[in-house]
């Protein structure tokens, strides 16, 4: 390892050998592929990626709790998870100019030599490597995850779950090995020739953030709907004045009869309900959030039961969980656990209604779950069975 | 600082080992393989694509006037560009209505127009400000 200070990187020799014999391009004109800079896009890339990594541990946390998590999980505040999610992608969106501005400027060490000056060095180039290739999958896989195209041969979320660690500690060690470089940046303030081109460099980089930014962030920030002019989706204006991820024909639900549907409730005095039934129980509204996984999210007006009158109907204990089926043939996600705080929340609805309307086959006819502070994709549609369990 | 920086250092590498565990016993057989490929894939394509396209633009905005301003209209426009791409690339109708439902292409090219015509706008202030420092630097009607 050598540690550069604030040196520029040096060209390649080959590229100083092929101007001498007279090539025509200076390669890497700007002098701004040095350290220096490298530090300075490095810190928000760095901040980026801890970001999307904490966020993601949220989901991570929210789906996937294990025993001991599932119980400890809040509840509130009830736009919690529509925050760090929709932070997830925003943040994942601004990573895109980060990381490749970073990258262009580091470009010319990818041709020191010799390549390999010993197994340090080796070792050392291995996990810029393992950073690199890491972070641009993740974020790629990222990217094109939520526009709902999966070219990959693999399942998305184990492994970006996977490479979100790996990322990770890949950044940790890259701080480490740099950190003398780090450290001569901020020693070195206001000694610096370069810094008019620099901050031209990061001004780009900031408007290039800020554009990506205000043109997708609309997804999930409400007051930026009208100038979400390239996101995945826009919430507003869609089907009841919400979007819809997994539609009934996808799922493999045809025609819910509201006739001979019954809601079954599984438990202590196990009881089924007609919908007429379910109707006539009392109703309450909740003013909650959808927040998907995708990053999108949308405040709606729910109405319905609450789960925790429907768990005292068949005489559930206090602390009870529950297990919530879906009638959807296909896809995951059919079966959803809400834990005892989750099922005791006044704002847990079995909703029949949204926006005033009654449910559409798509949002989940005849009746859904909507909980505060989960993920869209445990919010589950079509219910048929609610089981008490433990 | 050293002590810190070899925990620092440390604790990345037990993440990544933890990382690598997490892909050979959390996902079938085959697919650490397929993963390490694609990461793979994702260091070519930006080394040998992207990056070299890149840095063939940036030899020629260098000898160009206001390089400065149009080198960040240029990073906007290709990251905006670039992240508008997994829209306009994807196969096949979207999911359902309520996805993808916006003109992308249009969209786009209004973003690439806005963004130019702010590029334009910074520059043309900062002209006339140069002018107004030095009023006798030009002539007059320039
Ligand atoms: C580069 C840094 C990133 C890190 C460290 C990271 C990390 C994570 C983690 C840990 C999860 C939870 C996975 C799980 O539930 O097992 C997650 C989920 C997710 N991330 Fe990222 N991520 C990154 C970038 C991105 C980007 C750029 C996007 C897209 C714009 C993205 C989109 C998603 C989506 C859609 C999910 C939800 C997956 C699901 O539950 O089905 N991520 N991320």
């Amino acid at each position: 390892m050598n540690d550069t200070g604030l040196t520029r990187f040096s060209p390649p020799r080959w590229s100083r050998r092929l101007r001498r014999a007279g090539a025509p391009t200076n390669w890497f004109p700007t002098r701004l592929h040095d350290p220096r800079t490298a530090v300075a896009v490095g810190r928000w890339l760095g901040a980026g990626v801890l970001v999307c990594f904490l966020t993601g541990l949220v989901s991570h946390g929210l789906q996937s709790p294990g025993d001991w998590l599932a119980t400890r999980l809040p509840t509130r505040p009830v736009w919690g998870y529509r925050l760090t999610q929709g932070l997830h992608v925003i943040t994942g969106f601004a990573l895109v100019p980060l990381l490749l501005v970073k990258l262009w400027v580091v470009y010319p060490r990818l041709f020191v030599l010799p390549p390999v000056r010993s197994l340090r060095h080796a070792l050392e180039r291995f996990s810029v490597a393992v950073l690199v290739g890491a972070a641009l999958l993740q974020v790629f896989l990222g990217l094109v995850n939520i526009v709902q195209w999966y070219p990959w041969p693999f399942s998305f979320r184990p492994v970006h779950w996977a490479l979100a660690w790996v990322l990770l500690g890949a950044t940790l060690l890259h701080v480490a090995v740099q950190a003398p470089a780090i450290a001569a940046y901020w020693r070195g303030k206001g000694r610096d020739p370069d810094g008019p081109e620099r901050r031209s460099l990061l001004l780009g980089l900031g408007a290039a953030v800020g554009t990506v930014t205000l043109v997708t962030a609309g997804q999930t920030v409400a007051p930026l709907r009208r100038v979400t002019l390239l996101a995945p989706r826009r919430p507003d204006g869609s089907a009841q004045g919400l979007p819809i991820n997994r539609t009934a024909a996808e799922a493999g639900v045809r025609e819910v009869s509201p006739e001979t549907w019954r809601l079954r409730l599984a438990g202590p005095r196990a009881h089924e309900l007609s919908l007429a039934e379910l109707r006539r129980l009392p109703q309450h509204g909740a003013r909650l959030p959808i927040a998907c996984v995708e990053g999108w999210s949308a405040t709606a007006d729910w109405s319905g039961v609450r789960v925790r009158d429907l768990l005292e109907l068949v005489g559930a204990p206090p602390g009870a969980s529950a297990r919530v089926v879906s009638l959807q043939r296909r896809g995951g996600y059919r079966v959803s656990e809400l834990p005892p705080q989750f099922v005791r929340d006044p704002l847990t609805l079995l909703a029949l209604r949204l926006n005033g309307q009654v449910l559409s086959l798509d949002h989940g006819f005849p009746a859904r779950i909507i909980a505060p502070n989960r993920p869209g994709v445990l919010q589950t549609k079509w219910v048929t069975t609610i089981e008490v369990s433990a | 600082m050293t002590p810190l920086r070899w925990t620092l250092g440390l604790l990345g590498v037990a993440a990544m080992l933890a990382g690598a565990r997490l892909l050979v016993a959390g996902t079938p057989p085959g697919t650490p393989l397929d993963v390490a490929l694609w990461l793979a894939g994702a260091v070519m394509a930006h080394d040998l694509l992207l990056a070299p396209l890149v840095l063939l633009v940036g030899a020629v905005v260098w000898r160009l006037p206001e390089r400065r301003a149009l080198r960040g209209a240029l990073l906007t426009i290709g990251c905006v560009a670039l992240i508008t791409l997994p829209i306009l690339l994807r196969p096949g109708p979207p999911r359902n209505a309520t996805v993808l439902r916006l003109d992308y292409p249009l969209n786009l090219l209004g973003v690439v127009a806005a963004v130019l015509l702010a590029a334009s706008a910074l520059v043309g202030v900062r002209r006339a400000r140069r002018r107004g420092d030095a009023p006798n630097a030009t002539g007059p009607g320039t």
